[in-house]
């Protein structure tokens, strides 16, 4: 009988023992297992928060945001200029278009139309004709903020809601964030001026269009290349097209509705923000960011992060002390048969080398009870530290990315209830606030491999040093005090 | 040859110093059956651990084959009970849940005996101490003390050892059994030159050794034999 199976027998010596030994070990593992992949989720939430939104200035012309206010419109010049900025990594320019559905009598011009005059305020959007039809009704909010600017006496015709498009300079929404593109493919060359569209899930069902279609947008053909989902209802209700195409549509080639400033590292975001705004000036541009918030909000979510390795250390720390008593405890029962050993001849690192291997079956079932019990519990457990942690700056965010759209005043906005950070080109700060705590509370763990095996390995780390210690002192004794002891 | 020179072993008890081996010195030569007497506590076990380097004594000193235990460190002292030493012990000392064969093998795989040979050989010496085949798969804790007995003795003999040191080996036989344990233990001795120290309280065995300790109060005295007993 070799070692290995020597000490198997003897882990199965007291079945009921073993039985309870593997439970009490298989509670303690299956919850450093699930403390370490929620600090895993949170981390890997940590640097997508990071990745995405924590490192992105919004750059607005001075005195204006979407809707609202004057002064000059941003140039591609001064997309440059912000790009030549230390520690920025891209800047990305948009064009925010307003589509309105033809009724026949289109003049087929640009429009630059102010409030009263039936679009609603025109600030840097132009106005342009489509064939398409909103995906968004206009019902009460629709039709109240059309009524705003009338005498109030008069009846207003039932109107149709405009379409967003926006002409971007890379594959991202206006608020710097990646197109989830569902069906087709994205535009390929964003910096050149193709007849070619990507149209939201939404407005794409509601005027039968797939990939493939055709629409107009000033009497001009485009082929929709692919459908994305934004997420949002008001979202989907819109159209990109290349940055230089919705700049020919809008008959300003040299404008840009906003720019989206990405910057290398969260740390760099408040030196660079003053860099761009001083190389921009603040007579034509507005510079501001996201990432303050966020950072509450990733420092919550560090903080979580923390408590999870804690409680992975503490639970790793009780697995390997109960591991080790219940080792001192099988020793202490089998002294005489560690001195026995010793007197037929068996070298020390036999005999500890045999209660390793009789810790290692114990804490493989506990592991392999551990494991379970983890894919099980972590995403509770995760959750359940996010939810704890993160209400305040949840709660905090939330209202931060309404207030964009709550403080616009009645009648400014020509359309059903703008969510988050309204229209594109209004800062673009709802979006990354509004998500928060979609972000935070969306931590999702999984048992990966490769955080599983770290666990366990870590655990008959524990387990090795539990048994050897308390085996080797034993055998270093002289065989006859074992022996005589008994 | 195995020499014991001036052995002294002492225990603290309280205030009390009590020595069971007191200045023991005697010599036994190669192939050599030898037998221990002497009352209960008279410390004829503690003698023989000394011999079996199961402990160190207080003073004095043991060679075997011209090497001195009291000078070597404790990895030598367990290859040299691993190699050189066949142990019976008085209690058995079998580990209860191997079966009678594996307990025979452990000796041998401590030493790197290669499984199927440790096998055939623990089978062999399980035949050879009269155990039933039908009980060389069974755990030792599910033998009888007699059964035991002849097992642990199986164990001692395992690695061809030089020296066999037996406590009370036929203590808990049956007198047919006891005759052909002590004729095993003889023909060791006389056909493979296996030095053999038995302690015990049965003086038809100690008869039949070729030399007779008596051990008093940690002396130890050789009694005058009269003629061979091989």
């Amino acid at each position: 009988m070799s070692v290995l199976a020597r000490s198997v027998g003897n882990a199965f010596r007291n079945k009921i023992r073993t039985a309870a030994v593997v439970a009490v070990l298989a509670v303690a593992i299956g919850l450093a297992l699930a403390m370490l992949v929620a600090n895993q989720a949170v981390g890997a939430k940590v640097q997508e928060l990071n990745a995405s939104v924590g490192t992105t200035l919004t750059v607005n012309p001075a005195g204006g945001q979407g809707f609202e206010g004057g002064g000059e419109p941003l140039t591609t010049a001064e997309a440059e200029t912000a790009a030549s900025v230390a520690n920025v990594t891209a800047v990305v320019g948009t064009k925010a278009l307003r589509l309105q559905t033809s009724t026949g009598s289109t003049t087929g011009t640009t429009q630059q139309v102010g409030p009263g005059g039936g679009f609603g305020p025109g600030g840097q959007q132009a106005t342009v004709s489509t064939n398409l039809t909103a995906a968004v009704d206009a019902g009460t909010l629709g039709n109240r903020n059309n009524a705003s600017g009338s005498t109030g006496t008069t009846t207003q015709p039932a109107r149709t809601l405009p379409i967003t498009a926006t002409g971007i300079g890379a594959e991202v929404d206006s608020t710097g964030k990646a197109l989830d593109i569902t069906s087709g493919t994205g535009l390929g060359d964003y910096s050149a001026s193709e007849a070619k569209a990507l149209v939201g899930t939404s407005l794409a069902e509601k005027n039968n269009l797939t990939v493939g279609s055709t629409f107009t947008i000033q009497d001009k053909t485009f082929t929709v290349a692919g459908i994305f989902d934004a997420g949002t209802t008001f979202g989907n209700n819109a159209v990109y097209v290349t940055l230089p195409e919705a700049q020919t549509l809008a008959e300003t080639p040299d404008e840009l509705s906003t720019m989206i400033v990405t910057v290398n590292s969260m740390e760099n975001v408040d030196s660079t923000k003053n860099a761009v705004q001083d190389a921009l000036g603040t007579t034509k541009a507005d510079v501001t960011q996201g990432q303050r918030n966020l950072e509450t909000a990733v420092s919550s979510l560090d903080s979580v992060k923390n408590i999870s390795l804690i409680a992975f250390i503490a639970a790793l720390a009780t697995a390997g002390i109960i591991i080790l008593l219940i080792m001192v405890m099988l020793v202490r029962e089998r002294r005489r048969e560690i001195g026995v050993l010793k007197a037929i001849g068996a070298r020390n690192r036999t005999i500890g080398l045999q209660f390793v291997l009789e810790s290692l079956v114990l804490v493989a079932l506990g592991s392999v009870v551990g494991a379970v019990i983890a894919s099980l519990a972590s995403g509770g457990i995760a959750s359940a530290l996010i939810g704890s942690n993160t209400t305040t700056t949840a709660a905090t965010t939330t209202q931060r990315g309404g207030g964009l759209a709550g403080a616009m005043p009645n009648g400014a906005v020509p359309g059903g209830g703008v969510p988050g950070g309204g229209f594109p080109g209004a800062g673009g700060q709802g979006g990354p606030f509004g998500g928060a705590s979609q972000l935070l509370t969306s931590v999702t763990a999984s048992v990966s491999p490769g955080v599983l095996a770290a666990g366990i390995a870590a655990v008959f780390a524990v387990a090795i040093i539990g048994a050897l210690v308390p085996a080797l002192l034993t055998a270093r004794i002289r065989p006859i005090e074992v022996l005589r002891g008994e | 040859m195995i020499v014991v020179k001036d052995l002294v072993r002492q225990f603290k008890s309280g205030d009390r110093t009590i020595k069971p081996v007191n200045g023991v010195s005697f010599e036994l030569e190669k192939g050599s059956l030898a037998s221990i007497v002497g009352k209960s506590g008279s410390g004829k076990s503690t003698l023989l651990s000394l011999l079996g380097a199961l402990d160190k004594p207080t003073s004095g000193d043991v060679v075997v084959d011209g090497v001195s235990l009291a000078g070597l460190p404790d990895g030598k002292l367990t290859e040299y009970r691993r190699r050189d030493i066949g142990f019976v012990f008085q209690q058995f000392n079998l580990i209860p849940n191997l079966s009678a064969v594996d307990n025979v093998m452990l000796p041998m795989e401590f030493a790197g005996v290669r499984k199927a040979a440790r096998l055939q050989r623990a089978k062999e010496l399980l035949e050879q101490v009269q155990l039933d085949p039908e009980k060389h798969s069974r755990r030792t804790n599910r033998l009888s003390g007699g059964e035991q007995q002849r097992v642990a003795i199986a164990r001692a003999l395992a690695n061809e050892p030089k020296l066999i040191l037996a406590d009370e080996p036929t203590g808990n036989l049956d007198e047919q059994t006891g005759e052909h344990i002590i004729e095993l233990l003889s023909s060791l001795s006389r056909d493979h030159n296996t030095t053999i120290l038995v302690v015990t309280h049965d003086r038809s065995l100690a008869q039949k050794t070729e030399r007779c300790f008596r051990l008093q109060q940690g002396r130890l005295t050789e009694e005058v034999r009269t003629g061979s007993r091989r």
